[in-house]
C-alpha cells in the first residue's frame, strides 16, 4: 500500500513509462497523454483526464511475437493503470530491427 | 436479466448494408431460452426435491455463449462503440473505415448498451478495450492492429478464407 500512496503522485504517463521500462526492457519508449482528444466522448464520464495515451515501444522482448501478442504483453504491464481510469492506448509495438536498428 | 437479455439480443445485433442477413443465430437463441423459462410457484411449504429448480439458471444462455455465437456466425464480428452508423468513439470509427474498405458484411454489437457483456467480450479476448475485432472466430485485435494488417495487406489476406454466409 505504500507503494500504491507513493504512485499517486507521479502522473499516470510517468507510471506507464516506468511498467513499460521494467516489463519490456525498452530501448525507445515514448509516452504520450493525448486524452484531450478524447474529451468529451463517450464513456469519458469526468473531464478527460489522463484516460487515453500513445504508446511506442521498440523492445527486442517483441522479436518473433505478433502484433496482438506484442500489444497483450503491453496491456499486461499496464493491467492496473487499465483497471484505475486509463481507458485507450495506441500502441506502436517494434522490433529494434524494425525500428531500424541493427 | 432474462428481459434485458433478450431485448439485447433483438436490438444491440447490427449488421452492415452490404449484407442482408438477419440476425437469424440470435433469434433461435432466444426462443431456446423462452423454452425454458419457468412459471410454477415456488412454494415455501414444499419439499425442495419437488421445488422448481430454476431452468433459467441452469440453461441459461450465458453472454459468453452470446459471444461465442457472434463470432462463429459471422465472418466479420466487430464489437464497437457506437454502432457502424454512428460510432462512438475514434478507435471505433476507424475499425469500421478499415473494414469497410473490403466490402464484407459486417456484423457488430455496440457494447455501451450493455455493460455485463463489454465484460464478457473482455473477458473472452482477454483485451481490455475497444474496439474488438473477430475474422473467422478469430480474435485480430483492436483499430491499431487492424489498421496495421490493412496497410501491409495481411488483412486482404484474412478476409479471403471465408466462411458461408
Amino acid at each position: 500500500m505504500g507503494s500504491r500512496g507513493a504512485n499517486v503522485l507521479l502522473t499516470r504517463a510517468s507510471r506507464i513509462k516506468s511498467k513499460l521500462q521494467t516489463v519490456l526492457e525498452a530501448r525507445i519508449l515514448e509516452v504520450e497523454d493525448v486524452s484531450y482528444q478524447h474529451a468529451g466522448h463517450a464513456a469519458v464520464k469526468d473531464s478527460a483526464n489522463e484516460t487515453h495515451f500513445n504508446v511506442k515501444v521498440v523492445s527486442g522482448k517483441f522479436d518473433g511475437q505478433s502484433l496482438v501478442k506484442r500489444h497483450r504483453m503491453v496491456y499486461d504491464a499496464l493491467a492496473d493503470e487499465l483497471e484505475s481510469g486509463l481507458h485507450a492506448l495506441s500502441i506502436v509495438a517494434k522490433t529494434p530491427k524494425e525500428a531500424g536498428f541493427s | 436479466m432474462a428481459r434485458a437479455l433478450s431485448s439485447m439480443l433483438l436490438k444491440g445485433f447490427r449488421s452492415m448494408e452490404y449484407s442482408r442477413t438477419t440476425a437469424s443465430a440470435s433469434g433461435s437463441f432466444l426462443q431456446q431460452r423462452m423454452r425454458f423459462s419457468s412459471s410454477v410457484p415456488n412454494d415455501s411449504d414444499t419439499h425442495d426435491d419437488f421445488k422448481p429448480t430454476n431452468k433459467l439458471e441452469n440453461s441459461e444462455i450465458t453472454l459468453k455463449d452470446i459471444v461465442e455465437q457472434d463470432i462463429k456466425d459471422n465472418h466479420v464480428m466487430l464489437y464497437m462503440k457506437g454502432d457502424p452508423e454512428q460510432p462512438r468513439c475514434g478507435f471505433s470509427s476507424l475499425a469500421v473505415r478499415v473494414l469497410s474498405e473490403y466490402r464484407v458484411p459486417i456484423h457488430s454489437r455496440n457494447i455501451l448498451e450493455d455493460p455485463e457483456l463489454k465484460n464478457a467480450v473482455k473477458a473472452f479476448s482477454m483485451w481490455p478495450t475497444f474496439p474488438q475485432v473477430f475474422i473467422n472466430g478469430e480474435f485480430i485485435g483492436g483499430s491499431d492492429i487492424i489498421l496495421n494488417m490493412h496497410q501491409n495487406g495481411e488483412l486482404k489476406e484474412k478476409l479471403k478464407t471465408s466462411s458461408s454466409e
